[in-house]
C-alpha cells in the first residue's frame, strides 16, 4: 500500500480539513452551544422573575404591616376616644344625680325643720292653754270667788306674753 | 411516564453506541489494512484511493477517514451531552455540558474580548478536533493531526479569519499596516504575516510527530536491546521484548496525552490571540462612529 511522504502537501487534502473544521464548528454551534446557553438563559430568566416575584410579595407584606399598624393604632385610639367619652358622660351623670340628691336632701331637711317648727308652735300655743286653764283654775280656788273667765284669761296671757319676751330676750 | 424514560434511555445507549462505533472502524481499518511493521518504519499516512483533480491528485488517506470518523463521534458526544438537559438539572452530564461552555465562554471573552463572544463554539471545535485527533493514537490508529495537511488547513482557515478581520478597516488600512513601524521592514512583516499559519500547522503537526517517532525509535531500541540481552534464554523466549513492557506506556502517556491535549490548546490560544490581536478594534470603532455620524 502506497504511503504518504512524512512531510507532504496536499492542496486538497488541506481544503477537506479545513471544510472538516467549519463543519465541526456548525455542529458544536448547533449541537451543543446553542442549546446550552439557550437553556442557561432560560435559567437565568428564570431565576430573575423569582426574585422580582419575592421581591414583589416582600413589598406587598411590608405595605401591609404598615396598613395593618396604622389600623391598629387607629382602633387604639377610637378605642381610648369611646372610653373617655363613657367616662365623661358617667361623671356628668354621676354629677347630676349628686346634685339631685342633694336638692332632694335640702328640701327633706327643710320640710322636717319647717315640720319640727310647727309642733313647736304647735306645742307652745297647747302648753299656754294649759297653762292658763291650770292658772285660771289655781286663781279660782285661792280667790274662792268665780272670775270672770274672760278677764282672767286677758290679764294671765299678757303676763305670759311677758314672761315669754323675757325668755326670749334671755 | 415509563415510556417516554424507556424510550429517553434508548436514545441514551443509541448516542453512546454511536460515539464508539466510529472509534471500532477505525481501529478495524487500522487492523486490516496495515501491514505488518519491519524494523523501523515512518510513513506518512497511507493512501486509500486517489481522485483525479487538477492541479494535484486528490488523495483520501488515513488522515482523513479519522479526521471523519473524530467528527462523526464528536458529534454523537454533542448529542448525547444536549440531550435531555432543562433548566433544572436532572443529569450529571448537564453538569459537564454546563461547564465546556461557561469555561470556554469565560476563556474566549478573557482572551478575544467582548467583540468576539460569538467564536466560543468555533474554540470549541478546535479544542475538540485537535484534542480527539491527537487521542485517537492512544487507540493505535493514526492521529490525524501527525499529517502536515489535516493541521495546515486548520491554519489556513485560521489565517482567513485573521486576514479578515484585519481588513475590516478597509484593504487600504491593512495594507498600511506593513510599513509600520517604518516601511522599510514592509517585506519582513509581509513574511511575518504569512508566517503565522505557517508556524502554527508545523508546530502542532511537528509536536504529535515527533511523538509517534520516539515513541517508535524507542520501541525499536527497546526491542532490540532486549534481544541482546535475553540471547541466552533457550529457544523463542529470547525472541520476546521483555524490555518493551513499562516504558513505551509511560512515554506515551506524555507524547499521546499530554502533548495532544496542551498542543490543541495551545493550537486554540494562539487563534485566540491572533485573531483578537489582529483587529485593530479601536481604528474599527472610530471608523464605525463617523460612518454613523455622516449618515445622520
Amino acid at each position: 500500500m502506497q504511503t504518504l511522504d512524512i512531510i507532504s502537501i496536499n492542496i486538497w487534502q488541506m481544503l477537506i480539513s479545513l471544510a472538516n473544521l467549519v463543519i465541526l464548528f456548525l455542529i458544536v454551534k448547533k449541537f451543543l452551544y446553542n442549546p446550552v446557553k439557550k437553556m442557561l438563559e432560560k435559567r437565568q430568566q428564570t431565576i430573575d422573575t423569582k426574585y422580582s416575584e419575592a421581591e414583589q410579595a416582600k413589598n406587598k407584606a411590608l405595605s401591609d404591616k404598615q396598613s395593618y399598624e396604622e389600623k391598629l393604632l387607629s382602633a387604639k385610639q377610637e378605642a381610648d376616644s369611646l372610653i373617655q367619652s363613657a367616662v365623661d358622660i358617667a361623671r356628668s351623670r354621676e354629677n347630676t344625680i349628686l346634685l339631685d340628691a342633694k336638692q332632694k336632701a335640702d328640701g327633706i331637711l327643710r320640710q322636717a325643720q319647717q315640720n319640727a317648727e310647727l309642733e313647736t308652735k304647735k306645742a307652745e300655743k297647747a302648753i299656754k292653754d294649759e297653762i292658763v286653764k291650770v292658772s285660771t283654775l289655781i286663781a279660782g280656788k285661792m280667790l274662792e270667788r268665780e272670775v270672770n273667765e274672760k278677764d282672767h284669761k286677758q290679764i294671765i296671757d299678757s303676763f305670759i306674753e311677758e314672761i315669754g319676751e323675757e325668755n326670749e330676750g334671755n | 411516564m415509563a415510556n417516554t424514560n424507556r424510550r429517553f434511555k434508548f436514545v441514551d445507549i443509541f448516542y453512546i453506541v454511536m460515539m464508539i462505533v466510529p472509534l471500532v472502524v477505525g481501529v478495524i481499518i487500522q487492523v486490516l489494512t496495515k501491514p505488518l511493521a519491519e524494523g523501523i518504519t515512518l510513513t506518512g499516512a497511507r493512501i486509500f484511493y486517489t481522485v483525479p483533480m487538477p492541479i494535484q491528485d486528490l488523495v483520501i488517506t488515513e488522515a482523513q477517514i479519522n479526521s471523519a470518523l473524530v467528527i462523526v463521534t464528536i458529534l454523537f458526544f454533542c448529542l448525547y451531552m444536549t440531550h435531555g438537559i432543562g433548566e433544572h438539572i436532572k443529569l450529571k452530564r448537564q453538569h459537564f455540558a454546563e461547564l465546556i461552555v461557561e469555561k470556554v465562554d469565560g476563556l474566549v471573552s478573557e482572551n478575544m474580548g467582548e467583540y468576539f463572544n460569538g467564536y466560543s463554539p468555533f474554540i470549541i471545535a478546535i479544542l475538540a478536533l485537535s484534542a480527539c485527533s491527537s487521542l485517537v493514537s492512544l487507540l493505535g490508529m493514526f492521529p490525524p493531526t501527525s499529517d502536515l495537511n489535516v493541521v495546515g488547513g486548520w491554519a489556513i482557515l485560521v489565517f482567513i479569519l485573521i486576514t479578515y478581520y484585519k481588513m475590516k478597516c478597509g484593504p487600504l488600512y491593512y495594507l498600511k499596516g506593513f510599513t509600520e513601524p517604518i516601511p522599510l521592514l514592509a517585506p519582513i512583516n509581509f513574511i511575518s504575516e504569512f508566517a503565522t499559519p505557517v508556524s502554527m500547522s508545523f508546530r502542532h503537526y511537528g509536536n504529535i510527530l515527533s511523538g509517534t517517532v520516539i515513541s517508535t525509535l524507542i520501541a525499536a531500541g527497546l526491542s532490540g536491546l532486549s534481544a541482546m540481552i535475553f540471547k541466552f534464554l533457550p529457544g523463542f523466549l529470547s525472541q520476546i521484548p521483555f524490555l518493551q513492557v513499562g516504558l513505551p506506556a509511560v512515554l506515551s502517556i506524555y507524547f499521546d496525552v499530554f502533548s495532544g491535549c496542551l498542543q490543541a490548546f495551545i493550537f486554540a490560544m494562539l487563534t485566540m490571540m491572533n485573531i483578537s490581536g489582529g483587529f485593530p478594534i479601536d481604528e474599527y470603532e472610530k471608523r464605525k462612529l463617523k460612518k454613523l455620524a455622516i449618515n445622520k
